[in-house]
């Protein structure tokens, strides 16, 4: 066998890591709204989600599923950084002309709709969950209590995100986010499975209709939470 | 008919190259592309000129010589077409067309259109081969192969590797090219023996030679002029995988 770091090193391999992470993180993506999803339900349902996340496995599930979140995400990102720098210098030249059949805007813009996702990613996590943006909606501030039916006092994550959407900036930054990261998985499932090399001729038709349903799924899923606000079906 | 094309001209490896603009007129709709070039260098030598410099040979699609991007396309735009079966009828009077060579780190230009292809004989010879102590050949039927797999080797023998993936893909990235040799080999018995070392070293001497990565936009496959799919691609990622994890050296 070759050493490791040849194999490491090596294009195939780094896609391998791409694929793998980026599944994992679709994955936290459904899981993620699914919980969001809560809010439909109510204050109680959606508070007590919050709650229970905390409190699993005496609050270590948490720490577990974000050092796992975190390493996965660094390893997309580092493949991502590696593979496109490689991949802009195989073409020093370019072509006068180009005339893309199979391509699409959003399989070509990867690199461009990861990055503003990332940047994304670090603004909400400022926002929602170490509220260091926008503090004055923080469900972890004093007077944001809530009462769980079993009398519990937790933080009101329902009137955080209530409050947040009605803020015409913090919607249209996750719309538009939520508009990029549809556009990232319409291209990033399919390719995924298959660098992964699960596709055949049978599998492979199948394979490429779940990249645009899971894009367009996930985008919608997570956009109707701040157009409910602000249709006021969700108050 | 009449039309105007932008070649480019470069004089060898280290000079800048750019686009020249030629007019040919009484182009006749019959004329391969070729043909077309022959008629044009034809008429630059008469000038007193240096004619275009094209690689070309067998002329009937089989041989995996020629190669341009015609109008942003490699071997022009119809689908599983080499550039020397693409017949003059496609374009019509006045049409205006840019020709340019295949645009990769590993395929250095050359001379005009002539990029050096060397980079594909290194994959090949990584492992694009089998070993057998040669002889007398074995008598006929000793070696039983079923149809599906027969057909799925051929599938993939049939890449004549002119480069035209490599050439399609945003990456430059050989991995049709690659993948069509893995798994032509690795859909016979006399392939499996050197089946995993063959997937390791084809995959790192691509890497070697600077070609990209694969992004899946699948414009290999339908440059390709002999329709390979990429589900050779799937299989190559799932063989060198495999030889990562349990091959031998």
């Amino acid at each position: 066998m070759r050493a490791f770091g040849d194999v490491w090193r090596s294009n195939i391999f780094q896609k391998w890591v791409m694929a793998l992470t980026g599944l994992m993180l679709v994955l936290f993506l459904i899981a993620h709204l699914t919980g969001n999803l809560l809010i439909f339900m109510g204050a109680e349902h959606m508070n007590e989600y919050g709650h229970s996340l905390r409190e699993l496995l005496h609050g270590s599930a948490i720490w577990l599923a974000r050092g796992g979140l975190l390493v996965a995400f660094v390893l997309h990102v580092w493949s991502a950084i590696l593979l496109t720098r490689r991949n802009r210098a195989a073409r020093p030249q370019k072509y006068v002309k180009t005339d893309w059949r199979t391509s699409t805007m959003a399989s070509r813009s990867m690199a461009l709709s990861g990055l503003l996702i990332l940047v994304y990613v670090l603004y909400h996590l400022a926002h929602f969950t170490l509220g260091t943006v926008h503090s004055q909606y923080y469900a972890g501030q004093t007077g944001w209590e809530y009462t769980l039916a079993n009398g519990t006092v937790v933080p009101d994550v329902y009137r955080m995100v209530i409050a947040s959407f009605q803020e015409p900036l913090i919607t249209t930054l996750y719309v538009l986010s939520m508009v990029l990261l549809g556009l990232h998985l319409n291209h990033a499932v399919a390719s995924a499975f298959q660098t992964l090399g699960v596709t055949n001729r049978r599998i492979s038709p199948l394979v490429r209709f779940l990249g645009p349903v899971l894009g367009i799924g996930v985008a919608l899923g997570f956009c109707s939470l701040p157009l409910a606000v602000i249709a006021g079906l969700v108050h | 008919m009449n039309l105007r094309l932008h070649i480019w001209r470069q004089a060898g490896p280290d000079a800048t190259g750019m686009l020249k603009t030629y007019d040919v007129a009484n182009v006749s709709e019959h004329m391969s592309f070729l043909e077309m070039l022959d008629v044009l260098n034809e008429d630059l030598i008469g000038k007193g000129e240096i004619p275009i410099a094209f690689d070309h040979d067998c002329r009937e699609g089989i041989c995996g010589t020629c190669g341009m991007v015609i109008n942003g396309r490699p071997h022009g735009p119809v689908a599983k077409t080499t550039v020397c079966q693409l017949h003059m009828r496609t374009f019509k009077d006045g049409d205006e067309i840019y020709i340019e060579p295949w645009r990769a780190r590993a395929f250095p230009v050359m001379r005009d259109l002539i990029v050096d292809r060397g980079s594909f004989d290194r994959i090949m010879q990584t492992g694009g081969f089998i070993s057998v102590n040669t002889g007398n050949a074995q008598d006929g039927n000793t070696l039983p192969i079923s149809k599906i797999n027969a057909d799925h080797a051929m599938d993939a023998a049939a890449c004549i590797g002119c480069g035209a993936c490599v050439a399609a893909c945003p990456n430059s990235s050989a991995m049709l090219f690659t993948a069509a040799k893995v798994g032509h080999l690795g859909a016979l018995p006399q392939g499996q023996t050197e089946r995993s070392t063959r997937a390791m070293n084809m995959v790192l001497q691509m890497d070697v030679e600077g070609f990209g990565a694969c992004t899946n936009h699948l414009e290999c496959e339908a440059a390709c002029p002999k329709g390979i799919s990429v589900e050779f691609i799937a299989q190559m990622n799932r063989d060198y995988v495999a030889s990562v994890f349990g091959g031998r050296d």
